[in-house]
């Protein structure tokens, strides 16, 4: 297989991947503060969305495999591949579709929120991934206690991401009076962020339980439920992505 | 000859025993229904009026119909008991429904929409209680009950706690029902037992991959993995729902029948709503509950055909399959809780600002559509992981069946747009509860917003219902013509060619809605583009039928009448695109004659035409070729003067929608010719469902190759075993080769011991 890698290069790239992430997201925020660029707001966002489901969703494992024995556990598990990414191409209509309703009733306008607050929770997040992808990268080569680890951290700063969106920004958010109710862009922000962090709930449960199952060494041999969980994790991610530049940089705020 | 007429004179007894059985029940039921209400006024203002037009009546009587009517069918059998105990429980729900509502909202409200909704709920569990015990779907229903009441109490006392009113109206308040009944459909799946291998899976265990069916006809009634029994789980399900949508529609036909309002008048109360109210209530949801049996029926087809076609032994997520199927009872339930919820007047759109404004029945009817929109979604899912993973050696792509092509098609749209009618319903609910304005222009929302979102599945939604149906009619059209289909290539792509189109046409729904003028000419030509893959596969068919054999048995029958209906409905299409044209038919019954012939054309022929293919396929028994043929001819008369009278009305200015029409427009005789068509098309209706169910066990036997089909499922004998192929087949040749001497599709293999 093409991709296969040893432990050593798949973790260094995981590293690699998350510098260019970072520098991306320093650079969005430092170009909405700027000169407040839609369309390099757009490209950046493109970008950082094609490296994660590239490299941390290895997107191209889809077409890998379409030969070989229907019954053996590689073929089943390409299977449940093209499965959990065709529930995430459907899920993907749903942000979509709240993309839309956000540019239709806001257009390049913003809700007024806390700046760094943003940047604080979007960093968790995007760190959260880059634990995943080692969790995964070393559950691949038989690294038990490396992968639950990782996995921890991860489910940890997950937990951050939504203590610090449903806890702390919708407060403060809610505090300066942007309620569900009180206008077009209260309903898009908390609609948005709101159906984000069911998603990231769901998320939370499935690295729970990859967690607790892992620890009984269950995904010793047999390791595609950790995969599942740590793309599905990635795709919240990048609908994270998307999402940050559209509630908290694109166009000028209303106040 | 004599043996026709002594056929048809035991018939004729046979059917009028069973008429005057259930004219006694119905009878019995109104004489006590007028006798309780008669009760009823006499302990509420101590003077008893006797009303022989009291709802209580007719419900009742309908209610006592149903177990008369199955006990002089089929005798006192689990069916019949079941019918006992529904009738005997809607009694006692109402009863309890009633007990509680006094006692909580302090006042006696026989007529309160909450014991309706009781009796509703008890009515359904009983039912399955009787013919099945205490599982699987039985279950389910009384999960679904009992947690929708504490789901609703949870919010009902953290409401009384925080200070906010605590029942209203409804018994519950919205919030508690919107989440009572979000809660009662997760609980459902639980019940029924379909998330069972998965909770076992996330705590680690183990669980067998097949799961051993129970023989007979009680594995339909309780999870199943068996893609063929959940595909006529689906079926039957959908069978059930026409049968109900019908109904709603054959009430509010009646009174459309003559100008005036004749008995849905303002005097008349049923489920906490007058008669117009009530009307809009049933023309709305006879278009949800019609839409959702589409796609549960369309489900039906391809869950059955397609594992089979492609040599598979079952589709590639077995529980997500059950889930998808099970997960769309619930939502029939909650859809028809909106009935008995007080309602709602939208239309099937639910377009805001009307549907923020609407009784609580309107969070109901959302809220089951949303559900029923999950099965739609893993349906599709599953199918096309099965298409692409699952196929039999040397099945290319271009050796796929059509009606393959077709099923990915059609879930390429279900799999991805379905998700924006859920997310425009689920915008609306949060609107209502929570104030949030999305389509509130005091707020700065947009309701032409909320017409965009709908519409961007709604208008696909209509290629997702056909598409399988066009599908069934190239398949089939072959085996009866016994000639190569014409054109394989170009038809297969032509439903690729529409999914495709069909994503870019939603905004002929709003050429009237005040949307951007310059959307209107784009959208215009898009929509006509479609009539070019169409197109291609009208060609086919007729280049098809060309020269052929023609045989006429009854699947051939309902192939040749989807052609025929769908080319009516193709030609009232395009005028309805252009947008000079659409400005005046907008909203009139035009529309709505042209809606019906593309789904009778496009689902409802290849839906029959698909069950009496593959019924003997399923049962090992055929149905009645003459009640079959009956049917066919009763309904496609019936159904084409239905439509064209729909036009004729709608180009003379009939309004969609409306209970009601002046006299002066001169359609009063037409809307009466209508509703006696009306009345036809259900009459064969009910001809083929007593000829379904009778055949399961009377039918004539039949278990070889009964169409000479070149198909594989149709190259082993019926009924199909549980996992399909004993031995796997390779495919070798082209699969529509009929009449071409020595050619072959394909080829089983040497047994090679076990398979999977």
């Amino acid at each position: 297989m093409a991709h296969k890698q040893d432990k050593a290069s798949m973790l260094n790239q995981g590293v690699f991947i998350f510098v260019y992430l970072a520098v991306l997201t320093v650079l969005e925020f430092l170009v909405a503060a700027s000169f407040n660029s839609t369309a390099v707001l757009i490209a950046v966002a493109l970008v950082k969305g094609a490296l994660v489901v590239y490299y941390y969703m290895h997107v191209y494992k889809l077409s890998a495999d379409h030969e070989g024995d229907h019954n053996s556990y590689e073929y089943k598990s390409g299977t449940n591949r093209l499965g959990l990414w065709l529930f995430l191409i459907s899920d993907a209509f749903v942000f979509g579709g709240l993309l839309v309703m956000r540019m239709n009733l806001l257009g390049l306008t913003r809700p007024n929120l806390n700046q760094l607050l943003g940047l604080g929770v979007t960093s968790i997040l995007l760190i959260s991934s880059f634990f995943m992808n080692r969790g995964e990268t070393m559950i691949a080569h038989g690294d038990r206690k490396g992968f639950l680890n990782n996995t921890l951290v991860t489910f940890l700063l997950g937990l951050g991401f939504l203590i610090g969106v449903v806890f702390v920004e919708w407060r403060l958010a809610a505090h300066e009076g942007l309620t569900p109710s009180s206008g077009a862009a209260g309903a898009a922000f908390y609609m948005m962020t709101g159906m984000h962090a069911f998603h990231v709930l769901t998320g939370l449960v499935f690295l729970a339980i990859v967690w607790i199952n892992g620890r009984r060494g269950l995904y010793d041999e047999k390791h595609y439920p950790v995969e599942a969980a740590a793309v599905y994790w990635h795709f919240v991610d990048v609908v994270w992505i998307v999402f940050y530049p559209a509630l908290y940089l694109v166009g000028t705020a209303i106040v | 000859m004599k043996g026709f007429f002594q056929n048809l004179l035991q018939w004729l007894v046979a059917t009028l025993r069973v008429v005057a059985i259930t004219t006694v029940g119905t009878g019995v039921g109104y004489l006590l229904g007028i006798g309780l209400s008669f009760l009823l006024t006499l302990l509420t203002t101590g003077t008893g009026v006797l009303d022989f037009t009291s709802p209580a009546g007719v419900v009742l009587g309908s209610f006592f119909a149903i177990p008369a009517f199955s006990w002089s069918v089929s005798g006192y059998g689990p069916v019949t008991k079941g019918f006992l105990l529904l009738t005997v429980s809607g009694l006692v729900g109402y009863l309890v429904g009633v007990g509680l509502d006094s006692i909580i909202m302090k006042s006696f409200r026989p007529t309160a929409p909450v014991p309706s909704a009781f009796s509703l709920l008890f009515a359904f569990t009983a039912f399955f209680f009787g013919v099945y015990g205490y599982r699987g779907i039985t279950r389910g229903l009384v999960y679904q009950v009992v947690w929708t009441l504490i789901g609703g109490f949870i919010v009902t006392g953290i409401r009384a706690l925080m200070g906010l009113s605590a029942f209203g109206g409804f018994f519950f308040t919205e919030p508690a029902w919107v989440f009572g009944a979000l809660v009662g459909a997760v609980a459902f799946l639980f019940g029924v037992g379909v998330m069972d291998d998965w909770v076992k899976w996330a705590r680690g265990m183990d669980t067998p991959e097949f799961h051993e069916d129970e023989p007979g006809w009680e594995k339909y009634l309780g999870v199943s993995l068996d893609h063929k029994v959940i595909g006529v789980q689906y079926t039957v399900t959908a069978l059930f729902l026409i049968a109900v949508g019908g109904t709603f529609a054959l009430i509010f036909r009646t009174e459309l029948a003559a100008s005036g309002l004749q008995f849905l008048n303002v005097g008349m109360n049923l489920f906490g709503q007058n008669g117009p109210q009530l009307y809009n209530t049933l023309m709305s949801l006879h278009g949800m509950i019609m839409i959702v049996s589409i796609l549960l029926g369309i489900a039906g087809i391809i869950n059955y055909a397609v594992p089979m076609l492609v040599g598979a032994h079952d589709m590639a997520f077995p529980r997500l399959n059950a889930f998808a199927y099970w997960v769309s009872v619930p939502a029939a339930v909650l859809l028809l809780m909106s009935l008995v919820l007080g309602g709602f007047d939208t239309g099937w759109t639910g377009y805001p600002p009307l549907s923020v404004k609407a009784p609580v029945g309107q969070q109901m009817f959302f809220l089951g559509v949303f559900i029923a929109g999950w099965s739609s979604i893993l349906g599709a899912l599953n199918v096309i992981a099965t298409v692409v993973r699952m196929r039999a050696k040397g099945m290319t792509a271009m050796r796929l069946p059509i009606l393959v092509w077709a099923s990915v098609a059609t879930s390429i749209i279900a799999l991805t747009a379905t998700q924006l009618i859920g997310l425009s319903f689920q915008l609306v609910m949060f609107q209502r509860l929570f104030g949030m304005g999305f389509f509130d222009p005091a707020k700065g929302g947009n309701p032409v917003l909320f017409q965009h979102l709908f519409w961007f599945y709604s208008h696909p939604a209509v290629y997702v219902f056909v598409l399988p149906g066009l599908g069934v009619i190239s398949e089939l059209l072959p085996v009866f013509v016994r000639k190569p289909l014409f054109g394989y290539r170009w038809v297969a792509m032509s439903s690729l060619g529409i999914a495709l189109v069909g994503f870019l046409v939603w905004a002929h729904h709003m050429f009237t809605s005040g949307m951007n003028e310059y959307l209107r000419v784009p959208f215009m030509y898009s929509t006509l583009l479609v009539a070019v893959p169409t197109g291609v596969k009208f060609f086919s068919w007729v280049a098809t039928i060309w020269n052929g054999k023609i045989e006429t048995p009854t699947p051939m029958l309902f192939v040749l009448g989807g052609i025929v209906v769908f080319l009516m409905g193709g030609l009232s299409g395009p005028p309805n695109a252009t947008v000079s044209v659409d400005l005046h038919l907008h909203d009139t019954y035009f529309i709505v004659g042209h809606f019906h012939d593309t789904i009778f054309g496009g689902f409802v022929f290849p839906f029959f035409a698909a069950i009496y293919y593959w019924f003997p396929k399923a049962t090992g028994r055929r149905m009645s070729e003459f009640w079959g043929k009956v049917h066919f001819w009763l309904m496609t008369p019936a159904f084409f003067v239905l439509t064209f009278g729909m036009m004729r009305v709608g180009l003379l200015g009939m309004r969609r929608r409306i209970a009601d029409y002046d006299p002066a427009q001169g359609f009063d005789t037409t809307h009466l010719i209508l509703t006696i068509a009306a009345f036809a098309i259900a009459l064969s209706v009910l001809i083929f469902l007593i000829n379904f169910f009778h055949s399961i066990k009377h039918g004539e036997k039949a278990e070889g190759n009964v169409w000479n089909s070149r198909s594989p499922e149709w190259q082993v004998p019926s009924p199909m075993p549980a996992h399909n192929y004993e031995t796997p087949f390779e495919v070798v040749g082209e699969p529509y080769d009929y009449g071409l001497p020595g050619s072959k599709y394909i080829e089983f293999m040497p047994a090679q011991g076990g398979k999977h």
